[in-house]
């Protein structure tokens, strides 16, 4: 819908979004440039020739380590703590709906988690494990590390996604003779689904990209950004731009790949 | 099972993971922020020296204040940007497929990793990057423009393109979900397009607004690597001076730095609550 | 050890090819022990954790292969190591710690302390190591944290450090250097010769400084010492008075522009030199042989004052026992007898035994690396690409040259907590 027919600021408008979306995008563009960079060239332009030889480096040389471990732990955890956090959040969202003793807690304490400056949360959880007798372990205290970023994001937009939901859907089908959980698969669900969807591309962003909290909750195994930042102390080849530019890509085809299904789910509901 | 029961058991896992692995860190500062090192052992005491030593040096209010510029800062600017934007999308944006790809079109920059995207603004700010090369040879300026790396400039700009995203996301929910019928309504009655974003827009996406201040305002605020990085450590934000004293193992003033950090914050977004209370608008 | 048992684990050792050091590793090896241990020894895995210019997969994986048992590596800050020592001790068994870390960190008693008999080529490691004196017989310089002075302990379980030489070792040493300051002969276009210059104004806002705060302020010291504003009595371990003149030089200097920008890793120290923002700057020597890799002049430049040195070693975690310490010891000794050394020579980095480096270098590499004549060939790092031409010689000079200058070591000072809190002071202004 249109708020006015008046072209000048829609044009105007349009123009501040290019401009914007070419501001998000400036670093990648340098990024993905400079990882085409020639064999002699380095992290800065002037480009030394164009070539994959960096991204063939990436995958040939050991001078890099194991980034593809590094990068499939943080593809698990990414997934693990969105689909946690999707779940939790969106429980959590429609149990705020009613004012309960603890509502201020829970929600102080996720302020408290966004707060808390995530290498202290770190020392935290890694000490209560120590403290519990049990190791740390990527997959376990990492995830919660991951988790305590992700939930509080998750359920702060469950509020923004649930303000002004309009129950009288729900009391429609209740009156129809739907059970509760009926409700909430066949209406709550489907006309929060959108949001949902936000909840879980930030959780899976959060988690992916995740690194104070993760420093000392990974155990012996690292993810993705603490291998990078640890590459950067011995590492200057174009190459880590060649990651940048390969994890885009890949970022890219999940998300055209997640548009395409929802776009089928939502043509199938049709 | 009461109404306050069941939802009590909904939000009971959030509770439960928060309380695991946020209250228990949180437990711990607190805790530590208490204990005295005396640079070689640390002694389980009750002292308040860290916080004397925190609250009495001058050092600590320059901090917190140069880091609350940063936050004030860029929050204006997000603000700006991520409601124009949203508004653009929601409200100018005809096709509903099409809003919610160029959403989509700007979420995709995040999964270049944060530490690359930072990397690379060198050989795009820098003395011979790609900005001053270009503006050097249209003849708009002389010589390189050196304030646009290593400076305070260098890391707001850094901020707003990393956390836009986190205003823009907020707003533009908020705002797809005004309902059209008052716009209508609006729109028969005479409104101009300014009284409209004024009286009705605006009022109406108050919850995103809020929650994206709170995003970014916290996000900017527990930030140490970017401010490192893009004021090629000429500058420093509070958390920044707390990974000073993390690293040589001094917790407990580090602790008790994070506690006035973490009261600061809350007292900040209880603020923003009290104009808009985002639960309020929640439960009915 | 019999015979047979020797025989169980044939290839591993015939692999070494070493001369004297593998006469000494079979007289030396720890495993005394009947055909059992041998067994399962195969079943160990060692985790060792340490930043990632000093541990490699390379070479975590040649020591598995010769060793027969599993050596995992995890790259990690100094910072973030102690943190994990302190906190998840049982995530790490070999500690990869720079030797001023040991300051810090030796009295929380989660390292044990190492049986030097049981280390074979212990005798052969550097004077400087061993008994803190230079090649020529002089004292080294005590200024900052020699690691002489936290290498020894008397008791297994003491807190403080020995004075002088024991049996029990913290850590033992593995690689270190000569770090000084990198600089563009291009763009300077004259000799630079005393650390004064990173003072001087004609290199105003294009001068960099490392983002440590106890390194950057020795770098900052060795420079306002040259310049003759102050003379320090331990670069290492200022006093409040040394460390408030010395805070206040810099911060006049901040704010008067002088400084282009502080770098905390070390792809920034390349780009900035790479691209020009910055002409002379604290910088570690492969990010100079990165620099020239793009084909841009860098020179390490030897500085009339001196040089500042630092090193690393392996310490070993104290939850170590058994079959377990065992491995690591064996580990341990791998690392001197040749491979290490020779991987990281190709970063420019020394090894505590040059002796066996050397076996592990060709000749021509080993005249490049430690004995500073013009490279008769190309000169490869470590991965292969190219770092020197041919007709070139080595920053600095030979070996004994640029470690005989190290005038003060990367240290943690006793008022390491003023020193933060001036730095973020200092950062803030």
């Amino acid at each position: 819908m249109q708020i006015t027919r008046k072209p000048l600021s829609f044009w105007l408008l349009t123009l501040f979004f290019v401009l914007f979306v070419l501001f998000l995008y400036g670093p990648m563009v340098a990024v993905f440039i400079l990882s085409f960079q020639g064999p002699t060239g380095g992290m800065t332009f002037p480009m030394r020739g164009v070539s994959l030889h960096w991204f063939a480096d990436l995958f040939t040389s050991t001078r890099y380590g194991d980034i593809g471990a590094a990068f499939g732990r943080s593809v698990v955890l990414g997934l693990l703590a969105m689909a946690i956090t999707v779940v939790v959040s969106f429980f959590a969202g429609l149990g705020f709906r009613r004012r309960f003793p603890g509502s201020g807690l829970i929600f102080y304490l996720a302020i408290i988690s966004l707060v808390m400056p995530g290498i202290l949360t770190g020392l935290g959880i890694g000490t209560m494990f120590e403290a519990l007798g049990l190791r740390t372990n990527w997959l376990i205290s990492g995830l919660g590390a991951h988790l305590s970023w992700t939930l509080p994001f998750g359920l702060l937009i469950m509020f923004a996604v649930l303000n002004r939901f309009n129950g009288s859907w729900e009391e429609a089908a209740r009156d129809a003779g739907a059970r509760p959980v009926q409700v909430l698969r066949l209406v709550t669900l489907p006309i929060l689904f959108p949001g949902l969807i936000a909840v879980a591309l930030f959780g899976l962003t959060l988690s992916y990209d995740e690194y104070p909290r993760s420093l000392l909750t990974v155990g012996t195994r690292n993810t993705l950004p603490i291998h990078i930042a640890n590459l950067t102390a011995n590492v200057t080849t174009p190459a880590l731009y060649a990651i940048g530019t390969l994890t885009t890509l890949l970022s890219l085809l999940f998300i055209a790949t997640a548009f395409g299904a929802i776009s089928l789910a939502a043509k199938k509901r049709k | 099972m009461t109404k306050i029961r069941a939802a009590q058991c909904l939000a009971s896992p959030m509770l439960a993971l928060l309380v695991a692995f946020s209250g228990a860190p949180l437990v711990m500062v607190v805790v530590l922020s208490f204990w005295s090192f005396d640079g070689l052992e640390y002694h389980p005491d009750f002292t308040l020296a860290n916080y004397v030593e925190v609250f009495s040096s001058p050092v600590t209010w320059r901090i917190f204040f140069h880091t609350a510029f940063y936050a004030a800062t860029t929050w204006a600017i997000t603000l700006v940007i991520g409601f124009t934007v949203a508004y653009y999308l929601v409200f100018h944006v005809r096709n509903l497929k099409i809003q919610i790809g160029l959403f989509l079109l700007c979420t995709i920059p995040f999964w270049t990793s944060t530490v690359i995207r930072m990397i690379s603004w060198i050989p795009f700010l820098g003395r011979e990057g790609l900005f001053n090369s270009t503006l050097m040879a249209t003849g708009l300026t002389d010589g390189p423009l050196t304030f646009l790396l290593f400076s305070d400039f260098a890391v707001i700009l850094t901020y707003v393109n990393l956390f836009t995203l986190f205003m823009l996301a907020p707003i533009f929910n908020s705002m797809a979900k005004i309902d059209r019928n008052v716009i209508e309504a609006a729109l028969d009655a005479g409104a101009t397009q300014g009284q409209i974003l004024r009286e009705v827009v605006i009022p109406l996406s108050r919850t995103g607004i809020a929650l994206g201040s709170i995003f970014v305002i916290t996000l900017v605020m527990g930030d140490f690597f970017i401010v490192r990085v893009m004021s090629g450590g000429q500058s420093t934000s509070v958390v920044s001076a707390m990974k000073n004293n993390i690293d040589q193992l001094y917790y407990p003033q580090a602790a008790a730095m994070a506690v006035l950090l973490i009261a600061t914050v809350i007292l900040l977004v209880g603020s923003i609550l009290r104009v808009v209370d985002v639960r309020a608008e929640l439960a009915r | 050890m019999t015979k047979d048992d020797r025989a169980l684990r044939p290839s591993r050792r015939d692999v070494l090819k070493l001369g004297a050091g593998a006469a000494a590793l079979g007289a030396g090896s720890t495993l005394g022990a009947p055909m059992i241990w041998a067994q399962s020894l195969k079943d160990v895995t060692l985790m060792h954790v340490g930043p990632s210019y000093s541990i490699f997969p390379d070479i975590v994986a040649q020591a598995s292969a010769d060793l027969g048992f599993k050596v995992e590596m995890q790259n990690a800050w100094t910072a973030d190591i102690m943190a994990r020592m302190m906190s998840q001790p049982e995530s790490i068994d070999v500690a990869d710690l720079e030797f001023w870390a040991l300051q810090r960190i030796w009295r929380a008693g989660k390292l044990q302390a190492i049986d030097t008999t049981k280390i074979a080529l212990w005798d052969k490691i550097l004077p400087l190591f061993r008994s803190g004196t230079n090649l020529d017989g002089s004292p080294a310089s005590t200024q900052g944290s020699l690691p002489f002075e936290v290498q020894y302990v008397a008791a297994a379980g003491d807190k403080e450090f020995a004075a002088g030489p024991t049996g029990l070792a913290t850590m033992m040493p593995t690689i270190f250097n000569a770090d000084t300051l990198g600089l563009r002969p291009d763009l300077i276009g004259r000799p630079v010769e005393s650390w004064a210059e990173l003072l001087n104004p004609e290199f105003k806002g294009k001068v960099a400084l490392i983002n440590v705060p106890q390194i950057g302020i020795m770098d900052a010291a060795m420079a306002i010492e040259a310049r003759g504003d102050l003379t320090y009595g331990d670069k290492g371990n200022m006093t409040r008075e040394e460390i408030d003149k010395t805070i206040e030089i810099l911060t006049a200097l901040k704010q008067d522009g002088h400084f282009r920008a502080f770098w905390t890793s070390f792809d920034e120290s390349v780009n900035f030199m790479a691209s020009g923002e910055v002409v002379l700057q604290s910088m570690w020597s492969p990010a100079v042989t990165a620099v020239r890799g793009r084909g841009t002049d860098c020179v390490y430049q030897g500085l009339k004052e001196g040089y500042r040195g630092w090193g690393n070693g392996l310490g070993l975690m104290g939850h170590l026992e058994g079959i377990r310490l065992e491995a690591a010891m064996e580990y341990l000794n791998w690392m001197l007898t040749g491979p290490y050394g020779a991987f990281v020579a190709r970063q420019g980095y020394y090894s505590a035994v040059p002796e066996t480096t050397q076996a592990s270098l060709t000749p021509d590499e080993w005249d490049y690396w430690y004995g500073g004549k013009p490279a008769a060939v190309e000169i490869k790092d470590p991965f292969g690409a190219v770092m020197e031409n041919p007709g070139r010689a080595r920053d600095g000079g030979s070996f004994e040259a640029r470690v005989g200058g190290i005038r003060c070591w990367n240290a943690t000072m006793d008022e390491g907590e003023y020193l933060v809190k001036r730095w973020n002071e200092f950062v803030a202004a």
